[in-house]
């Protein structure tokens, strides 16, 4: 019986890692000789990098792998962790439901998209996880998905980083004013409106929490017949808000505004904030750093509207120097591909170290997804989520050659293939092009909203 | 002394025409090749018909004398096929919708998102549809039809290529259809709006039913709920009566759909499925029943004339450059996948019908035989057209094969249905002779060449 | 206070000392000044005649008057020491709507995109906004030079080159101008386009015969002009004059290898003399051809993503490099307004992934210098060319360089911007928290 009751258990846990592995590939490494940037723990001379089953085992000198292992020799190179980008809209098949100011409800996990090619280009910049955003058309936006780019893998569920902490996307200023005051004339049409839009979603769901436990109370009690109140998948999501369950990632750029909601989410009780963008975030840096808000901001994109006309590149430097937990994101698709190139900026605006500016990119985008534990620097214990370069990665001349993800090599320069689909359109002629102009003053964030925002703009 | 019925004539009044029905309801087709169903061939065999039913298959059977006879010489007798997803025979709703904007985006009607889940494609049922006498002319005889509309259209049901509006339904209400269609203009106006939606309105479904169920028993002393016939269409759905028939075209398609299956628990077939290849495993995992859909992507012709307009594009990539070969052959590749897509679920062992939603008439023959052509034996195409599909449909008791006691839905086709010159002869309906005139096949191709959209 | 606080405040004490170093704020008016001025000790890269070390440029009524290791300095010139320091001619950016917009999304602020497609006679020219806020921003990071260009469909209008100093577009004006041909793009524009090649073809098609009508007009009125001065009022033929005279520049934007090709055919078919390519995002599929043209391009921008899903991901970042090895001239542009302070990061990228960075450094100064006629003033550091060059702590093109000094036409530039003063502001803000 005994003998019996093993197999059974074998096989069950033979089921369970074949189905575990099916769905999250994890390889084996060892990173030889490199300079290693931990970014938390110093800089290490021509160490080496020992990953198995996708987690560092050891950093130290003269490591050994055993057979079948690919050996990388990173003699010359520089390692570090692989880079996070906390505000990106890539793997997504729609951004912005624009069609109401709150949208807490919808999940861009529901809409990844495995196939996009900027996946893999994202991967020859060194970047292994982004946050994949909702847009900013909305005052309360919806849920968002933290994914590694484990870019080849099919199954849209793999790329999820299954177990980071739930996010949600909020938004302040012009965006939600003009997407649904300007064109729809529906509150909010002014910062004052965001601010009522964003206290009535709160108390309206603190009014339903309050609803289902009175209910759940009373049905237990003998002869209670009465109704629950009615299912709402919008008030859910907020009530996990006031209960502390979601980080809230909000679109800001004006102070005054950054200021409202630190006011606001005091008064609810809420503390897992963190802002994006954040160009005006530098005047109210004293009150951030008090409120324990943490910061994702552009290196130095201004002047694109006018909530940025009086913003500054020294943004993040500042922010830095005043104690706000600080990030440089991208959103967009060409920015991620050179994240370690932005960090370097606030060396020149600001003057922060190397460990600082690397750690814009690392371990403070990890703490701003609550991912700190697992990736964001190079520590016994971690993922394996390391990006080698040819060259100190702030330096603009650096080239990234090799990106690894859970210990799996997804990007190497010298195998870079000349066709990385995955998938091809049939119909699509051989020699489709896409000149990308900078000029569309169309921001990332408003993607699917952008009918409105030409009709109010008269943009063709 | 057959009865012919070319509808063109019927349309006008009845004053001209005298329809002059057929003397008898027994038919024997003799000395023909039966596939009574895959694998299942008998020649020289005889096909009784009596009232709408076979009464009998096989050699050396006896012929009734009021049987009419149908000389079976050099014919190839199938069993009717069935299509899993289609709109031939269903009207168009009128346009009532008003083009203006709309004041609340956010909290739009149910119309206007297209969530109709409570309408009955039988409300739109038209037995004088000119397709669906071109569809019976390729042998089909029995369809899975669904209203037009957005996300939730309505409820489908399996009818009969013959007869009345009401007669032609064999199944009334056997799913409920959804599409990824997302409402212009309103909530919910991406996809990411669709799949919040569509979790919602099951929830709230669920919710209403079981508060539904304790307000029935006992009336007195609480509220009443009032009654969502948004929400009650959902009822035999959550109750596992009625599966959901949802399109899935594309890879993220099924995907998605899937996972609102594993998330919500619902039945669902998948029709009309054009990426499923790699999804496969997922498919079979999850129990879903599928439809493949018989439109394919255009394959190069091979001996391609020197095109001066085309070369003029492909210079662009530098003529005969190594590029563009690789180019062309990870084109051709690929096509090549959506031709062995049903190759590939066969060898997995996952049982699949088809879908006729995309794929125009003048194709359907044609595309059978390139997927024969890429591996799948005749006998597995002849499964996905009749036992499986009426497996699925919950309706094999009574179609799908040629046996006594099931209803008579026959194709009869001159040389095997499959071959590159086979013709299609007769169909029969329920037991109802169709000649297939070959001026009217014909025509029906060079109308639906001028009828580009 | 905390321990913490007490943390952040020494720091940001620090950072702010370090910040007015840098920025030489406490000795710095916010007016340029004109003068004569030593730059003494310096690592000068001339671009055309080498580097030279320990070197002196002496400045003096807008021009360099000496250059050299032993130098001497004039009377009452101000000495810079440059001790340790670099000095590198003015970076020139080949494309920009700087000047010519303020607030990107706003159209109120937008004056290079004019309702018209056949308007060359429309000068960027008198558009430009001398009191730019972007201005500053941009020039306090070496770039002294940029072309403010017009932007639409087919022939938007006249391009200007300008100095980043001057408080008329007339003291700005650098001494080029060019009409700009957008050639009718096969390509999709961005990936909002969702039109069917079909609808592109026929679009494309349409434009084409717009400018060739356009073209066979303005010869038929040059030969007009030529046997009889017209004096009928036809701005748009005025404007085209001097191109089919050869006396004026056509820059010609195409991106798509087939446009590209399209362009040297029609080029040559009309015998255009003076052209420049501007965009060439698919120049490297066709440097041959572009090569054998002899036509110079202006490539840009360079941190872009490939034009192909399946173009190897560092094409854009190769593009320039691929150029030039197949012999092609080759300047840089950001194509931006409020960012063309990074000039430098697109050539480095540029210098890493294929160009070099000597031919980095020389597509945003010389070469562009040369294409726009200019190179007698602009575009390297040598006797009798303008004073227009910056002091930095290294190479500019590295992200941890701080640009010390900026010099245009011999003025030298306040080191002060928007963006500066906020820091200034900011750093360490007064009052802080408002305690309870």
């Amino acid at each position: 019986m005994k003998k019996y009751l093993t197999s059974v258990l074998n096989i069950l846990l033979l089921l369970v890692a074949v189905t575990y592995g099916f769905a999250q590939e994890k390889g084996n490494l060892l990173i030889k000789g490199g300079t290693v940037l931990t970014v938390t723990k110093g800089t290490l001379e021509k160490t080496d990098v020992l990953i198995r089953n996708g987690i560092i085992t050891q950093i130290g000198k003269d490591l050994s792998a055993s057979a079948g292992v690919r050996v990388i020799d990173a003699a010359g190179k520089f390692v570090m962790p692989g880079i996070i980008d906390a505000h990106s809209h890539a793997a997504l098949d729609a951004i912005n439901e624009a069609t109401s100011p709150v949208t807490a409800e919808v999940f861009t996990g529901d809409v990844l998209n495995p196939f996009q090619v900027g996946l893999y280009r994202a991967l020859g910049g060194g970047v292994t996880s982004i946050h994949a955003m909702h847009g900013s058309a909305n005052a309360i936006g919806g849920e968002c998905e933290t994914i590694k780019l484990r870019y080849g893998v099919k199954d849209a569920d793999a790329l999820r980083m299954e177990g980071a902490p739930r996010t949600i996307k909020f938004a302040l200023g012009e965006n939600p004013t003009r997407v649904h005051g300007g064109a729809n004339n529906i509150v909010p049409r002014t910062r004052m409106g965001v601010e009522f839009v964003i206290r009535e979603a709160f108390s309206k769901a603190k009014a339903y929490g309050e609803a289902w436990d009175t209910y759940n109370k009373s049905k237990t009690q003998k002869g209670f017949r009465g109704a629950p109140p009615a299912y709402s998948h919008r008030l859910e999501t907020l009530s996990d808000i006031l209960k502390g369950n979601i980080i809230i990632h909000c679109h800001s750029y004006r102070a005054d505004e950054i200021y409202m909601l630190l006011k606001v989410c005091t008064d609810f009780g809420i503390k897992k904030l963190v802002f994006q963008h954040v160009n005006e975030g530098f005047k109210v840096a004293p009150e951030l750093a008090k409120f324990g808000a943490m910061a994702s901001v552009f290196a130095d994109w201004w002047a694109y509207k006018f909530e940025v006309y009086y913003s500054t590149a020294y943004n993040a430097a500042i922010l830095t120097k005043n104690g706000v937990v600080t990030s440089i994101n991208s959103d967009d698709g060409e920015l991620m591909r050179h994240l370690y190139h932005e960090a370097g900026k606030t060396q020149k605006y600001g003057g922060l170290t190397d460990d600082e500016a690397l750690s814009l990119i690392t371990i403070n985008p990890a703490k701003q997804l609550g991912i700190e534990n697992r990736v964001g620097s190079l520590e016994v214990g971690k993922e394996a989520d390391v990006a080698i370069f040819q060259g100190h990665p702030l330096s603009t001349y650096a080239i990234p050659v090799i990106t690894v993800v859970d210990g799996i090599v997804r990007f190497d320069r010298e195998k870079d293939p000349d066709d990385v689909r995955i998938y091809v359109d049939p119909k699509e002629p051989l020699d489709a092009s896409v000149i990308h102009s900078t000029n569309d003053y169309v921001d990332n964030c408003m993607q699917q909203a952008e009918s409105n925002y030409n009709n109010l703009f008269e943009l063709k | 002394m057959l009865a012919l019925f070319t509808h063109t004539f019927l349309v006008v009044s009845a004053q001209d025409v005298r329809i002059l029905p057929a003397v008898s309801r027994s038919y024997a087709i003799t000395q023909v090749t039966v596939i009574q169903g895959p694998g299942r061939k008998v020649e020289g065999a005889t096909v009784v018909i009596k009232d709408g039913l076979i009464t009998a298959v096989g050699k050396g059977v006896a012929i009734p004398s009021d049987a009419i006879q149908v000389k079976g010489d050099s014919l190839y007798v199938y069993p009717g096929f069935i299509d899993g997803l289609s709109r031939t025979g269903v009207n168009k709703p009128r346009e009532d919708v008003p083009k203006e904007k709309p004041k609340d985006p956010g909290n739009p009607l149910p119309e206007s998102a297209g969530i109709t889940p409570y309408q009955d494609v039988r409300s739109f049922l038209n037995p004088l549809d000119k397709s669906i006498e071109e569809w019976r002319a390729l042998g089909f005889t029995v369809i899975q039809v669904v209203p037009y509309g957005g996300m939730l259209p309505g409820s489908a049901a399996v009818i009969s290529l013959t007869g009345t509006a009401d007669k032609m339904v064999m199944v009334p209400g056997a799913a409920l259809y959804a599409e990824l269609t997302t409402a212009e203009r309103v909530y919910p106006n991406t996809i990411l709006g669709l799949l919040a939606k569509w979790k919602e309105l099951y929830r709230q479904a669920q919710q209403a039913k079981s508060y539904a169920t304790l307000y029935a028993s006992n009336h007195t002393g609480v509220e009443s709920p009032g009654t969502d016939r948004v929400l009650e269409a959902f009822y035999p759905v959550i109750d596992k009566k009625a599966p959901v028939l949802f399109k899935a075209e594309k890879n993220l398609d099924v995907q998605r759909i899937l996972s609102l299956k594993n998330q919500l628990g619902f039945n669902v077939l998948l029709a009309e499925v054009k990426e499923g290849w790699d999804l496969i495993p997922s498919i079979k995992a999850s129990g879903a029943s599928v439809f493949l859909s018989l439109e394919l992507p255009e394959e190069k012709k091979e001996k391609e004339k020197i095109d001066k307009e085309k070369l003029k594009d492909d210079q662009a990539i530098v003529p005969d450059s190594l590029e563009r070969k690789a180019l062309e052959k990870r084109k051709a590749d690929f096509t090549a996948l959506y031709v062995a897509q049903a190759l590939a679920f066969q060898n997995a062992g996952v049982p699949f019908g088809f879908s006729s939603l995309s794929v125009k008439i003048k194709d359907v023959q044609p595309n059978l035989r390139r997927i024969i052509k890429a591996g799948l034996k005749e006998d597995d195409v002849l499964a996905a057209l009749t036992t499986n599909p009426a497996k699925a449909l919950g309706i094999s008791d009574r179609v799908g094969s040629i046996d006594p006691g099931k209803i008579a839905n026959l194709v009869i086709s001159r040389k095997p249905y499959f071959d590159e010159k086979a013709k299609v002869k007769y169909v029969f309906v329920e037991g109802k002779l169709y000649k297939v005139e070959p001026a009217v096949v014909e025509k029906t191709d060079a109308e639906k060449k001028s009828e580009k959209p | 206070m905390t321990a913490v606080n007490i943390f952040i405040k020494l720091r940001v004490a620090a950072a702010t000392i370090f910040a007015l170093i840098t920025l030489q704020l406490y000795a710095q008016s916010p007016k340029a000044k004109f003068g004569t001025f030593a730059l003494t000790h310096a690592t000068i890269q001339t671009v055309t005649k080498g580097t030279i070390e320990d070197g002196t440029v002496i400045i003096a009524d807008g021009k360099i008057t000496a250059l050299g290791k032993d130098v001497a300095v004039p009377q009452g010139a101000e000495i810079i020491d440059c001790s340790g320091k670099w000095i590198y001619p003015g970076m020139i950016d080949g494309g920009t709507h700087l000047g010519l917009s303020e607030v990107g999304s706003d159209p109120r602020t937008r004056d290079f995109n004019e309702v018209g497609d056949v308007i060359p006679q429309l000068k960027a020219l008198s558009a430009i906004n001398p009191n730019s806020v972007l201005i500053p921003v941009t020039r306090v990071s070496g770039v002294t030079t940029v072309i403010a260009t017009p932007e639409g469909d087919l022939m938007p209008g006249t391009a200007a080159l300008i100095n980043l100093h001057g408080y008329t577009p007339d003291q700005m004006f650098a001494g080029f101008e060019g009409v700009v041909l957008v050639f009718p793009n096969t390509g999709r524009k961005g990936f909002l386009d969702r039109r069917t090649p079909e609808e592109i073809r026929k679009a494309t098609d349409k434009a084409l015969s717009k400018l060739n009508e356009s073209w066979d007009l303005a010869v038929q009125y040059h030969k007009l002009d030529s046997a009889s001065k017209s004096t009928k009022y036809y701005p748009e033929m005025q404007a085209l004059l001097p191109v089919i005279r050869g006396e004026r520049t056509l820059i010609i934007e195409a991106n798509t290898s087939k446009d590209i090709l399209a362009v040297l055919k029609w080029v040559a078919d009309r015998k255009v003399k003076k052209v420049i390519l501007t965009g060439v995002a698919e120049g490297w599929r066709v440097a041959a051809e572009i090569a054998k043209a002899g036509i110079p391009v202006i490539a840009g921008p360079v941190l872009a993503e490939p034009t192909r899903d399946y173009d190897r991901y560092d094409k854009a970042y190769a593009n320039p490099g691929l150029l030039k090895k197949a012999g092609v001239t080759v300047a840089l542009r950001t194509t931006q307004a409020e960012n063309v302070r990074n000039l430098p990061y697109n050539a480095a990228f540029a210098a890493a992934y294929g160009l070099g960075k000597d031919e980095a450094l020389r597509s945003v100064t010389i070469v562009p210098a040369e294409m726009f006629g200019v190179a007698d003033k602009l575009g390297s550091i040598e006797v009798g060319k303008n004073a227009t060059l910056f002091v930095s702590d290294g190479d500019p093109f590295e992200t941890k360089t701080n640009i010390l000094h900026v010099f245009i036409g011999g003025w030298e530039m306040p080191m002060t911007s928007r963006q500066t003063e906020l820091y200034q502001e900011f750093l360490q803000r007064d009052p802080g928290v408002t305690k309870k």
